[in-house]
């Protein structure tokens, strides 16, 4: 084949440009940091790398909204253990004015009943509580779940639900009739039931102190009840977050892996293609220079 | 035998080779000139020729004669050269269309769609975390309003390609035309000068060339030394005549009769494919995106309760469906109050409470969905850059064989030094033995006239 000097100067040309595109390349990646400068890079590691992102970005969110759930759990245990030592209280005064009811002092009587009564006041405010704005024992509804005075229920009855995973769903809050009883049902809410205890006491009522003492033991176990569910929930939370928080530290180390470049990898491909562009500038040095007219006299 | 037919044909020697030195002289010259071919003289020996004198009658004389000067040119090689030249326009221009697409598409990174979809998303989590907050609602609105302007950004850079590739087919079009004209002008030139217009053929090549590299045009050669250019089967120069061709409205058409010209190869067919394939279809996948972003929003907000217990309100504008029109509805837009975070109490349905955050737990979990705008997005990035890849790598093999192919053409035609130099010594020592031939002959005849006839002088 016949080779011509501007045969060779264009290949020399197109050889040298070859060679410092693919060394910007690799300085493009080592600056960077990043493996993949672009999708077309790498199309099959881009959706790799999209999922995790997106996956990041969802167990960030699933935290978030997990934290939110544990701040409406534990406010709700709080409540309830304080709720469940109250009622201890009322068990006490309870058997106290039985005691008392045979012996006719009605000033010891009236003290256990106004006694009774403050502790309905204490349950009230419990049942009351919120968290942030909201109450915690209402649902959904707005404004405080119990009524300060009579004791009737506000609220309603739905459920305050938090996405955790995927998948996993956890109710964070305690509605009111489960925790504290309905007030159609057959003892009543506990405020009621404390109410007529508080009414048998002063009036020395020993049958009806007897039947609303019963009640109390069943308004308690209720109480008991419920506190047990939102520790078991709580628990539960804590052993989703850290999941959750494996799956991030795994997330991101996978996620670094298929985006991130190889420093020292680049590095010694940066070197070898420096190299071979200082090759090429040597060669064609050597060789475009040359003709026939270096020899002729 | 003539006595001076020897100077005659020392005389043709000389003149030859002064010719041959200057081809060679215009090779050296033009070594570096584009689309030039070599020429060469063509000797050949004349023997025997007839030669009327006034004393002597017919005779012979001898020689060497320029039969003429040929252009070392292989027609099936600069052919094949133009039409691999035509395909590497096209996948070049392709190439460089679809990395302009995948930049309109930072992935995977934090600042393309992906991102965006996702912070909106967290905030109808955040929304049904605490539906009372205003400043939730408000945020959510807010990053509902930058995904929109997000998508109507990128569907405009999408038809701002378009666009460049219409004026640039425009432009085309025109430059096409000039170039028809001058191969005409050509044509007519090298029809009425048939020697010397090797030079004029280079010219004609060259346009030619050009014209591939734009619309993958062939040629084919007329007995009287015309060119027939052909785009896509039908004539553009026929002889002296041209057709015009118009690209301004993006396709190339034949300005007489308006028929679409479809050329199948060199730019303007990658041009046609980025205004009638390429550009819509990623247009239409992104359009896609917005539709289910709206619809299975709306379906989901139609059916929810605001803090004020209305309900069938929509989130997007229904009408608005494309990337480019997306927008919040009249609904919500600045309401945030209006933004409907709880869903209905079945049966019924009923209102829930106001502090319900169902619903929007409900459309946040819209982000997983196996159909919804997250998925479709992902499916356009993985098709996006699967495609660049492709055309990258057909831009890089074209560009290999474009240039085997371009070299095997010129390994003919181009010129070397170093045998033009072996050629102008050959000239010069030729030029110098016949110069010596002559002063031969010049010496013989002298001694002749002076010598003889002088006997007893």
């Amino acid at each position: 084949m016949r080779v011509t000097s501007s045969m060779m100067v264009n290949s020399t040309l197109r050889d040298l440009s070859l060679n410092l595109s693919r060394l910007q390349e690799t300085q493009t990646k080592m600056s960077t940091g990043k493996e993949l400068t672009r999708a077309s890079v790498n199309p099959g590691a881009t959706a790799a790398a999209m999922g995790m992102r997106q996956d990041l970005r969802r167990t960030d969110q699933r935290m978030r909204s997990l934290d939110d759930a544990n701040g409406w759990l534990s406010t709700a245990d709080t409540a309830l253990t304080a709720d469940l030592t109250t009622l201890g209280r009322a068990k006490e005064l309870a058997v106290r004015g039985a005691n008392t009811g045979g012996i006719a002092d009605p000033v010891a009587r009236q003290a256990i009943g106004a006694e009774l009564r403050s502790v309905r006041q204490e349950m009230l405010a419990l049942a009351n509580t919120a968290y942030g704005d909201r109450s915690v024992f209402g649902g959904t509804a707005t404004g405080p779940a119990y009524d300060a005075n009579t004791g009737a229920f506000l609220g309603n009855t739905a459920a305050v639900v938090r996405d955790v995973a995927p998948s996993t769903t956890v109710t964070v809050n305690v509605t009111g009739p489960s925790a504290f009883g309905t007030t159609g049902g057959p003892a009543g809410t506990v405020f009621d039931v404390l109410d007529r205890l508080a009414t048998a006491v002063e009036n020395g009522d020993d049958a009806a102190i007897a039947t609303e003492q019963t009640n109390l033991a069943a308004a308690t176990s209720q109480l008991g009840q419920a506190a047990t569910e939102v520790g078991t929930r709580a628990a539960r939370l804590a052993d989703i977050k850290e999941r959750l928080e494996t799956d991030k530290q795994t997330l991101t180390t996978n996620l670094s892996q298929v985006e991130d470049v190889d420093i020292v990898d680049a590095l010694i491909r940066s070197k070898a293609q420096e190299t071979s562009y200082q090759a090429t500038l040597q060669v064609a040095a050597k060789v475009l220079p040359g003709s026939l007219l270096d020899y002729l006299r | 035998m003539p006595t001076f037919s020897s100077l005659n044909t020392a005389y043709s020697g000389l003149s030859a080779q002064r010719r041959v030195l200057d081809i060679t002289a215009h090779n050296v010259a033009n070594a570096a000139t584009p689309g030039y071919h070599r020429q060469r003289a063509d000797l050949i020996s004349l023997g025997k020729q007839p030669v009327s004198g006034v004393f002597t009658g017919t005779s012979q004389t001898y020689g060497v004669d320029i039969a003429g000067i040929s252009r070392s040119y292989d027609g099936m090689l600069a052919a094949r050269a133009m039409r691999e030249g035509a395909t590497k326009s096209a996948t070049d221009l392709t190439n460089t269309t679809m990395s302009t697409i995948e930049g309109i598409f930072p992935e995977p990174t934090d600042l393309g769609l992906a991102h965006q979809l996702d912070t909106y998303w967290a905030s109808w989590t955040d929304v049904a975390n605490d539906p009372g907050s205003a400043a939730a609602r408000t945020q959510l609105l807010e990053n509902a309003k930058t995904l929109t302007d997000s998508l109507h950004r990128t569907a405009a850079d999408l038809q701002g390609v378009k666009d460049a590739a219409v004026t640039r087919m425009g432009v085309l079009a025109t430059e096409v035309n000039d170039l028809s004209r001058q191969i005409a002008d050509l044509n007519r030139s090298i029809n009425a000068t048939p020697e010397g217009n090797l030079d004029m053929l280079d010219q004609r090549d060259q346009l030619m060339a050009r014209m591939s590299q734009l619309t993958g045009a062939t040629s084919t050669e007329q007995a009287n030394g015309e060119i027939d250019v052909y785009i896509a089967g039908r004539n553009i120069v026929s002889g002296t005549i041209t057709q015009d061709v118009d690209g301004t409205t993006g396709t190339l058409t034949w300005v007489n009769g308006g028929q679409p010209v479809n050329p199948t190869s060199g730019e303007a067919a990658a041009l046609t494919a980025t205004i009638t394939d390429i550009v819509p279809r990623y247009t239409t996948l992104l359009d896609g995106i917005a539709s289910s972003l709206v619809t299975t929003v709306n379906a989901a907000h139609t059916v929810g309760y605001d803090q004020s217990g209305t309900t069938g309100r929509n989130f997007f504008d229904p009408a608005n469906l494309t990337a480019a029109t997306i927008s919040l509805s009249a609904d919500v837009a600045g309401l945030p109050a209006n933004v409907a975070a709880g869903a209905p109490v079945l049966p019924g349905p009923t209102a829930p409470g106001a502090l319900d955050g169902e619903q929007a737990r409900l459309i946040a979990r819209l982000a997983d969905s196996a159909t919804g705008p997250d998925t479709k997005y992902q499916q356009l990035i993985t098709g996006l850059a699967v495609e660049t890849k492709s055309a990258k790598n057909r831009a890089e093999i074209q560009d290999q064989v474009a240039v085997n192919a371009g070299r095997d053409a010129d390994s003919v035609g181009a010129v070397s030094i170093d045998e033009e130099m072996t050629n102008l010594i050959a000239a010069q020592r030729g030029f110098e033995a016949n110069a010596r031939v002559l002063t031969a002959v010049d010496e013989m005849i002298g001694y002749l006239i002076e010598r003889t006839g002088l006997a007893g002088r």
